[in-house]
């Protein structure tokens, strides 16, 4: 079943129009990736889905419109992570996992939410004092992931999570996100890092110039001779 | 004598950092230096005066703080829903904050030009004995007052903001206002709850600079500059900060006034604030806070 549903997106910046008439379908406890280059509308797509940009087009959550008020999206269960962490620096890890769980209205559910973090992202409980702002880009990414899972998310929108991770640290968070999709949440997973992407990935979409120019799932854009002549830069046979 | 030159000065100092916040909260959040502050302040002062004067025999003198306070809150709103909200929906440039500020602020001081002249209208005595003794020291009772109801306002904003769930949103906001967004914050509740601090914050420090230096006008502008002296120099963006260089500033001033008079002592009080913003322009525990107007 599609908890997402989104047809006829479109965005604009002032006169320009950056996303062109695109239909989204995210399905239920999965992941779908959305792969693109540089400045082809990703991030922009999950911003229109938070209600952070101006949009137009229908957008069904659980068969309902959503609503346009990024506040209300949020306590629709709709959590994006922001491309470059975004962590609140000068506020401690623990308040910045606090603020995750601003829109939960049972506030006793919070120490036990704490500890969920704390089990699947250990670093970040020795650090739980800490000024946000000074943890490493390692840390601060996880904790950008665990502030998201704060909010009890039902969809959980990754916008480039690996972005300048070494590598050991990127395969710890893309076996996290895998963690994540067993828990039964949502994932939808922004990447310049195609390949490990379309490899955890059930579904995904590319986007060029704002429009959606391939879709089909993981393994089948994995070994698309286009896909990964653009996104890879490999070719097939060096994947197998 | 220096014991009751210091009791004065932080007394005075506490209703500077009254204002100080006051002008440091809509500038965490808002990103502006909201001038409108002391129009706010002088009208306060303007409404507590006649409220005192209207009843026979006059209100407790905290019945007067607290309705002022709450007509502080209300112009506050009024002043954001009229002026600045529009500013917010349209997404327009800071600077018309800025404007529309000091468009009130002159606004506001005209209209009670208009209404009651430029002469400074005295505060009926509100305390049976003005004075008290405490061994050979005389205390002005209001000085005490005002120390005492300026330090429990403070302490009990400061512990708002640091300790509660509204409190950890409003420095989320004033990080980064956007990535709150994400949090599920609903920044027009946040603004809303600033002005209503900052109004709570003007209709106290009216009641008490019309008390102090009697009711005009310009009091509540003339005095807000000392306000953002305190806030400039605490680091525009800590509220800590800005409590602190008030109640110094108001020592100092004291001190100065005391021994080489008001005038000689204001230009000081200058001189302090332009050294600070060649030599420590963060303030003193403040960090650059950019894009403001
Ligand atoms: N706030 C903005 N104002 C104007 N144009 C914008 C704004 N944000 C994005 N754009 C433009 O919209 C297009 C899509 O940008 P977007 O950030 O969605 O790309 P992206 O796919 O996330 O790229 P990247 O992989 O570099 O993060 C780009 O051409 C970009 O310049
Ligand atoms: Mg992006």
């Amino acid at each position: 079943m599609n908890i997402l549903d989104i047809t006829g997106l479109r965005v604009w910046y002032d006169k320009i129009e950056a996303i062109h008439c695109v239909d989204l379908k995210f399905e239920e406890g999965k992941i779908t990736a959305i792969i693109g280059s540089n400045g082809a509308g990703k991030t922009t797509i999950i911003n229109a889905i938070s209600g952070m940009v101006k949009r137009d087009g229908q957008l069904f959550y659980k068969g309902k419109l959503l609503t346009d008020k990024s506040h209300k999206v949020v306590r629709e269960g709709i959590i994006q992570v922001p491309e470059g962490r975004r962590v609140f620096a000068g506020l401690t890890t623990e308040e910045n996992l606090l603020l995750g769980a601003y829109s939960l209205e049972n506030r006793k559910e919070i120490s036990g939410l704490l500890q969920q973090q704390y089990a699947l992202f250990p670093r970040l409980e020795e650090r739980k004092k800490q000024d946000a702002g000074t943890l490493s880009g390692g840390e601060q990414q996880m904790l950008a992931i665990a502030r998201g899972l704060m909010a009890k998310p039902q969809v959980l929108m990754l916008d480039e999570p690996s972005l300048g991770l070494a590598p050991i640290i990127t395969n710890d968070v893309f076996n996290k996100i895998t963690t994540i999709r067993e828990q039964g949440i949502t994932v939808i997973l922004v990447e310049q890092n195609a390949k490990k992407s379309l490899s955890i990935c059930d579904h995904a979409y590319v986007i060029e110039n704002g429009h959606v120019v391939m879709e089909g799932s993981g393994d089948e854009l994995l070994h698309n001779e286009k896909v990964a002549h653009a996104y890879l830069s490999t070719t097939v046979d060096e994947i197998e | 004598m220096a014991l009751q030159l210091t009791i004065n000065g932080i007394s005075i100092g506490a209703i500077y950092a009254l204002i100080a916040v006051g002008f440091a909260v809509v500038f965490n959040i808002m990103r502006f230096s909201n001038f409108a502050h002391g129009g706010m302040i002088s009208a306060c002062a303007f409404i507590s005066f006649f409220f005192q004067r209207a009843f026979d025999p006059p209100p407790p003198f905290f019945v007067t703080v607290l309705f002022s306070a709450v007509c502080g809150m209300g112009i506050a709103l009024l002043i954001d829903t009229l002026g600045y909200r529009r500013i917010r929906l349209k997404n327009s440039p800071k600077i018309y904050y800025f404007l529309m500020s000091l468009t009130f602020a002159i606004l506001i001081e005209q209209i009670l030009t208009v209404f009651f002249g430029t002469d400074i209208y005295g505060f009926p005595s509100v305390f049976k004995s003005q004075t008290f003794e405490i061994g050979s020291m005389i205390f002005k009772t209001m000085n005490i007052v005002i120390l005492a109801v300026s330090v429990v306002i403070l302490v009990a904003l400061v512990w708002m903001i640091n300790k509660t769930k509204i409190g950890l949103a409003i420095r989320a906001v004033a990080i980064n206002a956007d990535t709150s967004r994400l949090m599920g914050i609903n920044s027009s509740v946040i603004v809303t709850v600033i002005f209503i601090i900052a109004g709570v914050l003007a209709g106290v420090s009216g009641v008490f600079l019309g008390v102090q230096y009697g009711v005009f006008p310009s009091v509540g502008p003339s005095m807000m500059l000392k306000g953002f002296i305190a806030s400039i120099i605490g680091g525009l963006g800590s509220l800590s900060g800005a409590i602190f260089a008030a109640l110094a500033l108001g020592l100092i001033e004291m001190f100065l006034t005391f021994f080489i008079g008001a005038t000689e002592a204001t230009v000081i009080l200058f001189g302090i604030m332009l050294a600070f913003l060649f030599i420590r322009p963060q303030g003193i525990m403040g960090i650059i806070v950019e894009d403001k107007a």
